[in-house]
C-alpha cells in the first residue's frame, strides 16, 4: 500500500520514544513484578519462585503497634507468615497524609482561585507569590518545613511552636511530624505549600472557562451571586476537580523526597515509597522492595488507568 | 420613600462589597503571607552568624548580618555546593534540551502527522507518566551496570531524558493539536515532506510549547532527588539535591549554614521561575498540563 | 493541463457515513467546473479526494490520462487553495509563495523572477515583505492563490476561496479568479456553496446533494433544463415558484390547472414536452419569478396567460420588486425542496392563507402595494414540469 508512504515516517520518528519506553517503562516494571514474586532477598541473587514478600506485607491479622523502631526497620524474615509491622504503619500514614494533603490541597487551591475569579488588585503578584512553591525542590522545602516543625519542647522550641508562643498562640504547640497520631498529616503541610497554587491555576482556569454569557443569563434571571456559583459555575467544575483528585492522589502515593527530606528514615514518618528505598539500600531484600514498588503501580493504575482512558475518550468525541 | 429606601440598601450593599472586598483581600494577603513564611525563615537563618543559633531567637532578624553561612554553604571546604552545583548544571542542560526537542518531534507526530494507532502509542507513551520510578529504579540501575553506561551524570541524564519522553510529548502535543490541519495540508501539498513540515512550518510556531517544556523539565529534573540517590553512587557525582539532603542541609550541619544551602540550591530554578514565570503561568493556565 | 475523470469514485467514512456515492463527472483540459450544493453534499470531500487529501473508498480517479488513486497529494502536480487560506504564519508573502518552488530547489534567480511575475498578476507587489497578519482579508485570499499559481501546476483546486470575504469583494474576486483562469488556462475545479458564484464563474456547473451528482451542464442549461426538483429549487434567486397542478383535456389541447388559475399549453410544447401520458394526473409545475411579469410602469402586460395575483408582501430590491402571492394550489413540498431552498419558502409562507406562496418580478419603480391585485403574465414555455414522485424533470 502506498500509503505506507505517508504515516511510515511519523512512525518511524517515534518509533525510539516508543521502544525506550517499551523498556524502560514496562519491560522494568514487568522485571520488578517479577523480582517481587522471588527469593531474592538477600544480596545474591536466585531464581526461585516466592510470595513470602507478599505475604508479609497483607496483614492475616492485626498487628502489632504502637512500637517504634529508630533507626533502619528491620525486614526480619521468619518462617511463619506474619504481619510486618513496620508495613503497617507506613499505610496508616500513607493513608493519613493523602487525606489530609489532597483535601487540604483542593481546598486551600479551589478557595485562593474562588477569591481570584472575579479579579482583584495585584492578581498577578499573587498568583505568582502562590505558585513559585512549584519551583522549589522537596529536598529544600523539606529543610525549611522540618525546621518550622520543630517538635522540640520547652525552653528549645523553635519553629512554629516558638510562633505561635509568640503570638499568645502557646495552646497551638503540639509535635508535628513527630506526633504519634497525626504526624503524617503533618507531613501533609509541605506538601499542601508546594502544591495549592498549581491547584489554584487549575481551579482558576475552570473558573474563567465559564462562559460569562452564563452567569450573566442566571443574573437575570434573578439568582444572587451565591446561587450563580452554586448552580452554575460549579457544576462547570466537576472535570476539573476530576484532574486534580487523581493529579494529587498520584503524587500523593508518590511521594518520597519530601518525607526523606524532614523525616529521614525513620518509623515514626515512613511511608511505603521511603521503606522501599530503606529495604533496598540498607535490608537488602530485594524481592519485598519489589513487592512494595508493584503495590503502590496497582494502587496507581487503579486511579490513573480509567482516567487516561476517559480523557482519550472524550477528546475523541470532540 | 422610595428613594429613602432605595439609598438606605444601596449604602448597605455598598458596605458590604466594601466589607466582602476587604476580607477577600486579607484572605488573599494571610495566605501570601503563609506561603513566603518559609522565605523569611530562610533568608533571616541564613544571613545568622554562628553565634546566633539560639533557638529562641529564631523568628527575630540577625542581630549582626553575616555572609558566612552563604560562604560555607557555597564553597565552604566541609559544606559547599559549587561543586555539586556544577553535576546539576551538567546534567539538566543537555537533558533539558534533549528531552524538549524528543517530545516536539514526538507531539507533533502524534498530533499533525498521524499513523493508524497513533492515539494508543500516545496512550501507551503517557501511562509512563504516572508510575512510581520506586519501582523501575532497581532494574534500571542493574542496566546501567550490566552495558557499563557511563557512571554518574550521564546515568541520570538518560534516566531523565527517557522518563522525560511522556511529559514532554503531552505538552506538545496538546499545543500542536492546536494548529489548523489545513496549514499541514497545505505544506503536503506544497511538496512538503514529513521532517521538512515540521522544520519549515511548524518549528517556528512552537515557541511557546518549547517554553514551557522548558521549564517544566529544567525545574523537574533540577529538583529531582529520587532518580539522583537511586543512580548516582559516587558521592562526588552527586547533583545538589542529594548534597543538600546527605550533608548540607543535614540535620548536623548548623542550621543557618542549613537554610543558606536550601536558598543556593533553589536559586537557579527560582530565577528561571522569575524571569519566564508568567510564560510559564500562562501555559499552566491555558490546561497545558491538566492531565 | 490535464483533464480529470472521476468513475464511480465514493468515499466511505469509517463510521459508515457515505459522504460521497459513485460520483462519475468528467473535466476537460482548461475548464473551470464548479461543484455546487448545500453544506454536507460532499462537494469538498471530493475535491479533497481529487487533492488526494482524502483516500478514495472506490472507484477511479485520472488526471491526465493516468490513474491517480495510489498516487500521493505531492505527486499530482496539483495546487489547492484553501477555504481559510492556510497561510504559513511566520512566513513573508514572498516566503509563502515561494515555499513550494524552494522546495523544488530552485534556483534563486528562477524563484525571484517567478515571485515577482505572480505577485504582479495578483497586485501584490507592495506586500511582498508583510506577514500574514498584517494583510486583509481579500489580501490574504490573494496570496493563497499566488501560492497555487506559481506552481503551475495541472490542475488547480479552490475550496470556496471567497466564503470568508465581504459580499462586495466576493462580487470583484470573482471576475478575477475567472479572467485568470482563462489566462492561465489551467483545469480548474471550483467548490462553493453559493449558487450564485457557480452560476457566474463555471463553463460547467455540476450540482451535488447528499454525496451524489445531480446535474452537470452549462450554467445556462441547468437554469433553462433542471434535471430534477432539487436542480430546480437550489439553481435560481428568487428560487423557483412550485406547486401541484394538473393536467387536464380541454376541447382545443391541453391545459395546466393551478389551483383556481388554467393555462392552456399550446400543442407543441404539449407534444414537446411529452404529456399526455399526464392527463388527469397530479404533477409538480415550476416557473420561475423571472418568468412571471406583473403589469409594467404603464400597467401593460407583456402578453400571454393570466394570472390572477391578490400581493401579500412586497420586496424593493433597487434593481428589481417582487411582488409576492399566494396561489390556491397545494404545495410541492419535498425533502429535496427544503434542502435546495433551505426552507426559506415554508417559512416564508402566510399561514393565514391556504396555498403556495409565489413570486412574481415587476418593473422595479412600479408602485405596487400589499393588498394590490394585480395580473401576472406568464409564459408557458418557461413553464417546468416534474414527476412528484421520481422529482425528475418530465420531457425536455
Amino acid at each position: 500500500m502506498r500509503k505506507i508512504r505517508r504515516w511510515g515516517p511519523g512512525l518511524l520518528l517515534v518509533s525510539p520514544s516508543i521502544l525506550l519506553v517499551a523498556v524502560f517503562v514496562y519491560g522494568l516494571i514487568g522485571w520488578n513484578i517479577k523480582v517481587s514474586l522471588s527469593d531474592w532477598r538477600q544480596a545474591e541473587e536466585t531464581s526461585g519462585f516466592d510470595t513470602s514478600a507478599y505475604k508479609e506485607l497483607f496483614p492475616s491479622g492485626v498487628g502489632e503497634t504502637g512500637e517504634y523502631v529508630s533507626g533502619v526497620a528491620t525486614g526480619e524474615q521468619s518462617d511463619t507468615l506474619s504481619t510486618d509491622p513496620a508495613w503497617i504503619i507506613d499505610l496508616h500514614h500513607a493513608l493519613l497524609f493523602t487525606v489530609a494533603f489532597v483535601l487540604g490541597a483542593l481546598i486551600i487551591g479551589a478557595s485562593l482561585a474562588f477569591l481570584l475569579d472575579k479579579g482583584v488588585k495585584g492578581e498577578g503578584m499573587f498568583r505568582a507569590i502562590y505558585l513559585f512553591p512549584m519551583a522549589v525542590s522537596f529536598i529544600a522545602a523539606g529543610v525549611v518545613w522540618r525546621w518550622l516543625m520543630n517538635p522540640a519542647p520547652g525552653d528549645r522550641a523553635t519553629g512554629f511552636n516558638l510562633l505561635f508562643d509568640k503570638l499568645g498562640l502557646g495552646f497551638l504547640r503540639n509535635d508535628w511530624y513527630l506526633g504519634q497520631d497525626w504526624g503524617a498529616a503533618a507531613l501533609a503541610l509541605p506538601a499542601m505549600w508546594a502544591l495549592s497554587g498549581y491547584i489554584m491555576a487549575l481551579y482558576l482556569a475552570g473558573f474563567r472557562g465559564v462562559p460569562e454569557e452564563l452567569r450573566e443569563a442566571a443574573r437575570m434571571d434573578g439568582a444572587s451571586e451565591w446561587r450563580v456559583y452554586r448552580h452554575v459555575v460549579f457544576p462547570h467544575l466537576r472535570p476539573v476537580t476530576l484532574s486534580a483528585l487523581i493529579i494529587l492522589g498520584h503524587i500523593s502515593i508518590k511521594v518520597f523526597d519530601l518525607i526523606v527530606a524532614i523525616g529521614g528514615k525513620q518509623l515514626i514518618t515512613q511511608t511505603p515509597a521511603v521503606y522501599m528505598w530503606i529495604l533496598i539500600y540498607d535490608a537488602r531484600d530485594y524481592a519485598k522492595g519489589a513487592a512494595i514498588a508493584t503495590l503502590l503501580l496497582v494502587g496507581i493504575s487503579v486511579l490513573i488507568v480509567p482516567y487516561l482512558i476517559y480523557t482519550v475518550r472524550s477528546e475523541r468525541r470532540v | 420613600m422610595t428613594t429613602v429606601a432605595l439609598d438606605r440598601t444601596s449604602r448597605r450593599r455598598r458596605r458590604r462589597r466594601v466589607s466582602s472586598r476587604v476580607l477577600k483581600y486579607a484572605a488573599l494577603a494571610f495566605a501570601a503571607v503563609v506561603v513566603l513564611l518559609p522565605v523569611y525563615v530562610l533568608l533571616v537563618a541564613s544571613f545568622k552568624g554562628a553565634g546566633e543559633a539560639d533557638p529562641s531567637r529564631a523568628w527575630a532578624l540577625p542581630e549582626s548580618w553575616s555572609l558566612d553561612a552563604w560562604r560555607e554553604a557555597w564553597n565552604g571546604e566541609q559544606y559547599g555546593l559549587l561543586p555539586f552545583l556544577k553535576n546539576s548544571l551538567k546534567l539538566v542542560i543537555p537533558a533539558t534540551l534533549i528531552s524538549t526537542v524528543i517530545g516536539s518531534l514526538n507531539g507533533f507526530v502524534l498530533s499533525r502527522w498521524r499513523f493508524p494507532g497513533a492515539d494508543l502509542v500516545f496512550l501507551f507513551l503517557l501511562f509512563g507518566l504516572f508510575i512510581p520510578y520506586q519501582a523501575v529504579m532497581i532494574p534500571l540501575t542493574q542496566i546501567f551496570i550490566d552495558v557499563d553506561f557511563p557512571e554518574g551524570i550521564p546515568r541520570l541524564a538518560f534516566a531523565h531524558i527517557v522518563y522525560g519522553i511522556p511529559i514532554t510529548t503531552l505538552i506538545f502535543r496538546s499545543y500542536y493539536a492546536t494548529i489548523p490541519e489545513d496549514l499541514i495540508e497545505a505544506a503536503r501539498m506544497d511538496r512538503a515532506g514529513m521532517l521538512r513540515t515540521y522544520w519549515s512550518v511548524v518549528l517556528p510556531i512552537s515557541a511557546p510549547a518549547f517554553v514551557v517544556t522548558a521549564i517544566w523539565q529544567f525545574t523537574s529534573i533540577w529538583n529531582d532527588f529520587l532518580f539522583a540517590v537511586f543512580i548516582v553512587t559516587d558521592p562526588g557525582q552527586w547533583p545538589v539535591t542529594v548534597a543538600l539532603n546527605n550533608t548540607t542541609g543535614s540535620l548536623v550541619t548548623p542550621y543557618n549554614v542549613q537554610m543558606a544551602a536550601a536558598l543556593i540550591a533553589s536559586l537557579p530554578t527560582l530565577i528561571v521561575y522569575i524571569l519566564l514565570g508568567r510564560y510559564f503561568m500562562r501555559g499552566l493556565m491555558a490546561g497545558a498540563l491538566k492531565g | 493541463m490535464a483533464d480529470i475523470q472521476l468513475d464511480k469514485l465514493a468515499k466511505r467514512f469509517p463510521n459508515g457515513f457515505e459522504a460521497v456515492k459513485e460520483l462519475t463527472l468528467e473535466i476537460a483540459e482548461a475548464e473551470l467546473l464548479v461543484l455546487v450544493g448545500p453544506s454536507g453534499c460532499g462537494k469538498t470531500t471530493a475535491l479533497r479526494m481529487i487533492a488526494g487529501l482524502e483516500d478514495i473508498s472506490s472507484g477511479d480517479l485520472y488526471i491526465g490520462g493516468k490513474r491517480m488513486n495510489d498516487v500521493l497529494e505531492r505527486d499530482r502536480d496539483i495546487a489547492m487553495v484553501f477555504q481559510n487560506y492556510a497561510l504559513y504564519p511566520h512566513m513573508t508573502v514572498a516566503q509563502n509563495i515561494a515555499f513550494s518552488l524552494k522546495l523544488a530547489r530552485r534556483p534563486k534567480q528562477e524563484i525571484r523572477e517567478r515571485v515577482q511575475e505572480t505577485t504582479r498578476l495578483l497586485g501584490l507587489e507592495d506586500l511582498l515583505d508583510r506577514r500574514p497578519k498584517q494583510l486583509s482579508g481579500g489580501q490574504r485570499q490573494r496570496v493563497a492563490m499566488g501560492r497555487a499559481i506559481i506552481r503551475k501546476p495541472q490542475v488547480f483546486l479552490m475550496d470556496e476561496p471567497l466564503s470568508n470575504l465581504d459580499a462586495q469583494l466576493r462580487v470583484h474576486m470573482r471576475g478575477e479568479i475567472e479572467a485568470l483562469q482563462k489566462r492561465l488556462g489551467v483545469t480548474t475545479v471550483y467548490v462553493t456553496h453559493d449558487q450564485i458564484e457557480a452560476m457566474t464563474m463555471g463553463d460547467r456547473v455540476a450540482v451535488m446533494r447528499s454525496g451524489e451528482l445531480q446535474q452537470v451542464d452549462t450554467p445556462t442549461h441547468v437554469y433553462d433544463h433542471p434535471a430534477n426538483l432539487f436542480v430546480a429549487g437550489f439553481i435560481g434567486s428568487p428560487p423557483m415558484n412550485l406547486a401541484r397542478g394538473t393536467i387536464e383535456r380541454a376541447d382545443d389541447g391541453l391545459l395546466v390547472r393551478i389551483g383556481s388559475s388554467a393555462v392552456p399549453i399550446p400543442a407543441e410544447i404539449a407534444r414537446e414536452r411529452d404529456l399526455d401520458p399526464w392527463v388527469g394526473r397530479e404533477l409538480i409545475v415550476g416557473i420561475r419569478p423571472e418568468d412571471l411579469e406583473g403589469p409594467g410602469e404603464d400597467g401593460r402586460h407583456a402578453g400571454g396567460a393570466l394570472i390572477r395575483a391578490k400581493i401579500d408582501r412586497v420586496e424593493a430590491l433597487g434593481a428589481n420588486l417582487l411582488g409576492f402571492f399566494t396561489v390556491d394550489a397545494p404545495p410541492a413540498t419535498s425533502e429535496a425542496i427544503a434542502e435546495a431552498t433551505g426552507g426559506g419558502l415554508e417559512e416564508v409562507a402566510l399561514i393565514t392563507r391556504e396555498g403556495t406562496p409565489f413570486c412574481a418580478t415587476f418593473e422595479p419603480r412600479v408602485a405596487l402595494r400589499v393588498g394590490d391585485e394585480v395580473d401576472v403574465a406568464v409564459d408557458v414555455r418557461r413553464f417546468h414540469f416534474f414527476d412528484p414522485d421520481s422529482e425528475t424533470a418530465i420531457g425536455g
